[in-house]
Order: structure tokens, then sequence, then C-alpha cells
């Protein structure tokens, strides 16, 4: 049976340097898409991407079992998101507005435009969500995190979560003509 | 809304592709976790566990310095206030046997004339009769033996307190050098005003050695001057009989 997650990451912090290397395996590309479809710009996603490994690098020493690997990755993965959107002028408070910058005129969402129709008015849509709603629909997707625990990993309490989450699949469903 | 994914929802989110990071980025993450354990390798002993000894260590170690401190400064205050070291104090009888109580009357007269750095007066002992016979000698020592600490009542006690255990001892000194200090600042001031010469006593003997040697006049002479001086003090009976002409 294979070691779980978090045996793994305690595994590393004793200096097992495979633990690591199997657990990147494991949540590369996960992570991955959680920041470039977070971030839409490529170059700024793996530097992103990076940067949330190495956090999870430095912070190998304090971790703790309390919640799940994923929990613990994706919480530092919020905390680099909201980092990067204050520098770029966007107020955390926004995030669960529908005025915020992917919805701006002009805004043209790049690297799907050869897609299907539906998949293409899918991914628009997702790109056009406000950024806490997106979050909260790629956690509960890409990280297969149930409600509680984005509401761990974004700092929020279960209702707005949820909130998020339905507004999020509401909108996507309308976008694929499911409503 | 449950935690489960519509289905519809999530074979439109993978069908968007299942975009990966590039194999450079992988590998300079995994160097950088290679390299964090090289640099800074995970203790073998869990960090609590270390704290758990090192704390203590660290108390232990201010402990013994601070008692070593304080030792030394109770070693050093005898050398600081004029006091006698404390291997002197502790060996009464051999001062008494060295120096007559006579002698020990004088001390004070030429610790007078010398400066207080010695110490002498509060070492002297002296003989209850020359005590009684000399009340000059408690006008001068005054200030100092007013009170329950006395010089006279503290060599008393030292045998006592001698016995007593190390620290009790240790205790008793540091007590009576903390009383002596000021007194015999004081007692030292009031030598320092002195003149020089001699003491009451020491001048009445030198008139009766006068009166002795048949040099009446001039221990007359002396006398006069003596009560001029000294107009309160009283001359024992016995020196009395020595010193006026008969």
């Amino acid at each position: 049976m294979a070691a779980g997650d978090e045996q793994l990451m305690l595994a590393y912090r004793e200096g097992d340097a495979g633990a690591f290397e199997e657990l990147y395996r494991r949540h590369r590309g996960g992570l991955f898409r959680f920041v470039s479809r977070s971030v839409r710009e490529r170059a700024v996603a793996e530097e992103l991407y990076q940067e949330i490994w190495m956090r999870a690098i430095e912070a190998r020493g304090r971790y703790e079992i309390q919640a799940k690997f994923t929990t613990w990755l994706y919480t530092i993965a919020h905390h680099r998101l909201v980092d990067h959107w204050r520098k770029k002028g966007l107020q955390v408070v926004s995030l669960d507005t529908e005025s915020e910058f992917s919805a701006q005129p002009g805004y043209e969402p790049e690297g799907i435009l050869q897609a299907k129709q539906g998949l293409e008015r899918f991914a628009r849509a997702l790109d056009q969500l406000p950024p806490a709603q997106r979050e909260a629909f790629l956690l509960h997707h890409e990280a297969e995190m149930s409600v509680a625990e984005i509401a761990r990993a974004t700092g929020s309490n279960e209702e707005a979560a949820k909130s998020r989450l339905r507004y999020a699949t509401a909108k996507l469903k309308e976008a694929l003509g499911d409503d | 809304m449950t935690d489960e994914r519509d289905p519809k929802l999530q074979s439109a989110y993978r069908a968007l592709g299942a975009e990966a990071p590039p194999r450079a980025l992988d590998e300079k993450v995994l160097a950088a976790s290679r390299r964090a354990i090289e640099v800074h390798p995970a203790p073998l002993v869990a960090p609590t566990g270390r704290r758990s000894w090192s704390v203590p260590l660290a108390a232990a170690a201010v402990l013994a310095l601070a008692v070593g401190v304080t030792v030394h400064m109770q070693i050093e205050q005898p050398g600081i206030d004029g006091l006698p070291p404390a291997s002197e104090r502790d060996r009464p009888e051999e001062v008494a046997k060295s120096s007559p109580p006579a002698v020990k009357a004088e001390k004070p007269a030429i610790a007078a004339a010398a400066p207080p750095a010695s110490g002498g007066e509060l070492r002297a002992k002296p003989a209850p009769e020359a005590q009684v016979a000399n009340p000059a000698r408690e006008t001068t020592a005054n200030t100092a033996e007013a009170g329950p600490g006395t010089l006279l009542e503290r060599e008393q006690r030292a045998p006592e307190e001698r016995a007593k255990p190390g620290s009790d001892r240790s205790l008793a000194r540091a007590r009576d050098m903390a009383t002596e200090a000021p007194a015999a600042l004081a007692k030292r001031a009031d030598a320092a005003a002195q003149p020089a010469a001699e003491t009451p006593d020491r001048e009445l003997e030198r008139i009766a050695d006068l009166r002795k040697q048949g040099r009446h006049d001039e221990a007359d002479k002396a006398l006069a001057e003596f009560r001029k001086r000294h107009p309160d003090f009283k001359i024992p009976a016995a020196m009395l009989e020595r010193v006026e002409r008969r």
C-alpha cells in the first residue's frame, strides 16, 4: 500500500528526498493547472508555481499532520495567489465581485480558442469567473476538495465557500447550456 | 449543495486539458528540495527534545555564575571596607596572645596617627578593667559602641558565631560588616579630627611619669594644660593619685 501524502511529507521533513519526489509527482499537474487557470499568463503561472513549491519546502520543518496534505499545499498556493493579486492592484475583497479585471472590455482569453464551441464557452466562463469563485471551483474539481477543505484552504467559512462554489457551478453550467 | 461533483462539469473541465509544468521547472523544484535537505539536514533529535535540555542547562549556568560572583564579593568585602580578612577575624585568641591589653589600649592612638586603612580600631579588644579605668575611650568609641552591635559584644559573640555552620557564619559576618562599616567610618573621622599627638590616657601616663621622675613643675604645667584641654574628662582616682602633686 502506497504511503499517504501526509506520511510522505513527514518523511521529507526528516530528510527523505525520495518522499518529496513522490509527493511532487502526485501533485505537480493539479497544482500547475490550479495556478495557470487562476492567473492565465503562462510565465507568471510558472513563476508562482515554483514559488509555491519553494514555500512548501521551506515550511517542511513546521509541517504537522493537522489536515490533508493537499489542504496544506493549496493553502500555501492560495496565499501566494492573494499576494499576486494584491501586487496587481486587485483588492482581496473584490474576489467575490463580478466586476473584476477578467471581465473588463477587451479581455481575450488565450490558449483555448481552438477548442470546440461548447468547450470554448466553458473555458471562457471559467476564465471570467470572479477569482474567489474560480478558486473554489478549481479546488473542488482539480484538487478534489470538499467544501470544508476549500473553506480551510482559503481561510473563509463553509457558508462562503459553499456559496462561491454554487455560483461558479451555476455560471459554468449556463455556459455549457445546461441550466 | 453537497460535495458531489457535477459529472457534466467535471468532464468539461477535464476536456480543457491536462496541462503540466515544463520539465525544467520540475528539475528546479526537485533540485531545491534536495538542496534544502543537504544544507539544513533535519535534526535527528526533535527540536522540542533539544530545547528540553538546553534551557535547564542555560539556567544552571546562570545560577552557578550568580553564586560564584556572590561568594567572590563576600570574600573581597573585608578588603574594601577596611575590615581584616576573614582568616584574621577567625583567630582572636592569637591576636590576644601576641598583644597584651595595655598595648592593645594604645592601638587606637596609633590608629589615629596612622591612616585608617589598618583597621586596628575594630580589631582592638580592650580589657574590661582598662575600659572602666578609661572612660575617655568610652567617649571616643561612643558612636560605635552605642546600640546592640557594639564591638565588645560582637567580639564576645564571635566564638559562638564561629561555632555555627559555615553559611550562618558567613551571614553573621556579612551582617557585622554591614553594621560596622558606618561606625568604623565615623570613628576614623573622629580620629582624624583629633590632634595627632596623644590620647587623654596616654597624656596622663606621661604626666604620671614626670611626677615619678620628680619633675613636678613640668607635671603641674602639663596637668593644668590637660584640664584646660579636657574640662569634662573625669580622671580616675587611681590615676589622680599618680598625676597630682602630693
